[in-house]
């Protein structure tokens, strides 16, 4: 069942820049603040808080308390995630079940990251035994062995995958916040440089520095603020999917339970989907979650990227900002990138690239990429206005 | 220009409690995956438990070694510790005890790869003590996997 009982009623960007130099508590400070302005919410009425862990200050084994004391925050409800790429949706969802317990009434869902200043990451388990020494360019390597599964079991198109790239970038050229400036031609993408073939750079994603906040509360405190709310209606997230089997089909993802699971509770399908916000960490990616949602059938992902319009005032406008990979990575915030635009649509605020008659969207996450299968964990979550 | 930063070298292995006897086997050219007694699960890489049904019961199994080739990719934009050796080809191989394994295929062109092409386990020696599994191609009237 679709709930509207929690809104999302401000957001807050930072700039996305490379090696900006800059110390996480200060783009986590400035995130928050601009947060909080947005929303029209005073610091002292925070009592949730939801953060993310990092590549750049994971060293820290209190960053969330850490994080409070040099913001002078008070949460009476406090969660870290470490769900990579997906924190972000997954932390507005777990402050949405925070509010409806009664356990706090405003929270502050706060993102940042600043992996191109600073990395601090010593992975463990399979990683540093049985992945590293084989000379895995991350996830890179890993996207290129399921690109190359998924061109040997389905049709895949490069000309689809460069579409994808290339809407985006045009996406990217109309927000002043994306790293990516230049326009990109099918003949940029073609002779892009084979990272892991048949991965392209302009299938991936660059790190950048950045964060972004989001301020969650009951429905019925939004109205009283007067505020343009933006309600996350349902929500799914699966971890591990697979993730028992030894070797499974690396082209299933988590998306084929969560996509449908998250339509239905929301009382929607595919077709009323008006605006697309995936998580973009290579184009593959944005392939694979199309059919595995349910927009187009498995195999058809080529076919279907090539036969609509991705623009914003296209049938299926797709991550309106430029996406991760034309707007930037800042890190393990990156999941931001998508949500905040996503939002920002809904809320008639994106300025020169506005979706006409904005009314929901469909934002995912992705987050962490396990042992040579696809990712850890996927969550999709529909906002409406 | 500058002298940069100093080369962080190729990582090596560190065998952990439950992991020592897979690296004892490497060394000795065997490629040891551990195989639940409870449900019979084969299983790689090695873990604490049985990845299907959580039993602890965990013995280890001697592979043939043969399997195909489930996907691969080929490295051009090496990660530390390994420059110079792009462009190398990264597979993740089936075994027939129903596992992949991920390592390098070597001495095969990246043209002349292929999904589903057979192959069979070979050994790296990286140090004294580890020794990487890594894969070569099955030769032509080989025994089948």
């Amino acid at each position: 069942m679709k709930r509207r009982d929690v809104a999302i009623v401000g957001y807050y960007e930072t700039k996305f820049e490379r090696r900006s130099g800059r110390s996480i508590y200060d783009v986590a400070g400035e995130a928050a603040a601009g947060a909080l302005a947005h929303a029209g919410i005073k610091k002292g009425e925070v009592d949730g808080v939801a953060v993310n862990s990092t590549l750049s200050n994971t060293a820290e084994p209190f960053w969330s308390n850490r994080v409070c004391d040099a913001l002078g925050l008070v949460p009476r409800w406090l969660e870290m995630s470490d769900i990579g790429g997906a924190s972000g949706i997954g932390n507005v969802a777990r402050a949405a079940l925070a509010i409806r317990e009664g356990w706090c009434s405003a929270v502050l869902v706060l993102s940042a990251d600043v992996p191109s200043t600073t990395q601090q990451v010593r992975y463990s388990g399979y990683r540093p035994e049985f992945q590293e020494p084989y000379g895995v360019q991350g996830p890179p390597g890993l996207f290129g062995l399921l690109q190359r599964r998924y061109a040997a079991q389905y049709p895949l198109k490069v000309e689809a995958l460069a579409k994808i790239a290339m809407v985006q970038r045009e996406h990217a050229l109309l927000n002043p916040n994306a790293i990516f400036k230049q326009p990109m031609s099918l003949d940029d993408y073609l002779k892009s440089r084979i990272v892991s073939d048949p991965l392209r750079l302009l299938d991936s994603v660059m790190y950048c520095d950045g964060g972004a906040a989001l301020v969650v509360t009951s429905a019925e405190r939004a109205q009283k603020l007067g505020a343009s709310a933006v309600y996350p209606v349902s929500y799914a997230e699966i971890t591990n999917f697979n993730g028992d089997d030894p070797a499974p089909d690396i082209t299933e993802t988590g998306f084929s339970v969560v996509g449908p699971a998250a339509l239905a509770q929301a009382e929607m399908t595919a077709r009323d989907v008006q605006q697309f916000h995936p998580y973009d960490d290579f184009t593959i990616a944005v392939l694979m979650q199309l059919e595995q949602i349910g927009f187009c059938h498995r195999g058809e992902g080529s076919r279907f990227v090539l036969d609509t319009d991705l623009s914003y005032t296209g049938t299926l406008p797709l991550n309106t900002g430029g996406g991760q990979l034309s707007a930037g990575q800042p890190g393990l915030a990156g999941g931001m990138v998508n949500f905040v635009e996503a939002v920002r649509q809904l809320r008639g605020e994106a300025a020169g690239r506005q979706v006409p008659n904005p009314r929901n969207a469909v934002v995912t996450g992705i987050g962490v990429v396990p042992f040579i299968r696809n990712w850890g964990t996927s969550a999709v979550m529909v906002l409406e206005v | 220009m500058a002298e940069g930063p100093k080369k962080k070298p190729r990582p090596v292995p560190v065998p952990t409690n439950f992991t020592k006897a897979f690296w004892e086997g490497t060394k000795q050219g065997k490629l040891l995956l551990q195989r639940c007694r409870a449900c019979g699960t084969h299983q790689y890489y090695p873990r604490p438990v049985c990845m299907r049904c959580i039993s602890r019961d965990l013995e280890w199994k001697e592979a043939s070694g043969r399997g195909t080739v489930y996907s691969y990719t080929v490295t051009h934009l090496p990660p530390e510790g390994f420059e110079g050796r792009e462009p190398y080809v990264l597979v993740s191989v089936d075994l027939p005890e129903g596992v992949r394994v991920l390592g390098t295929l070597l001495g095969v062109a990246a043209a002349d790869v292929r999904i589903g092409m057979p192959v069979r386990a070979s050994y790296e020696r990286l140090t004294d003590d580890i020794t990487l599994v890594q894969f070569a191609a099955e030769r032509q009237g080989g025994t089948p996997a």
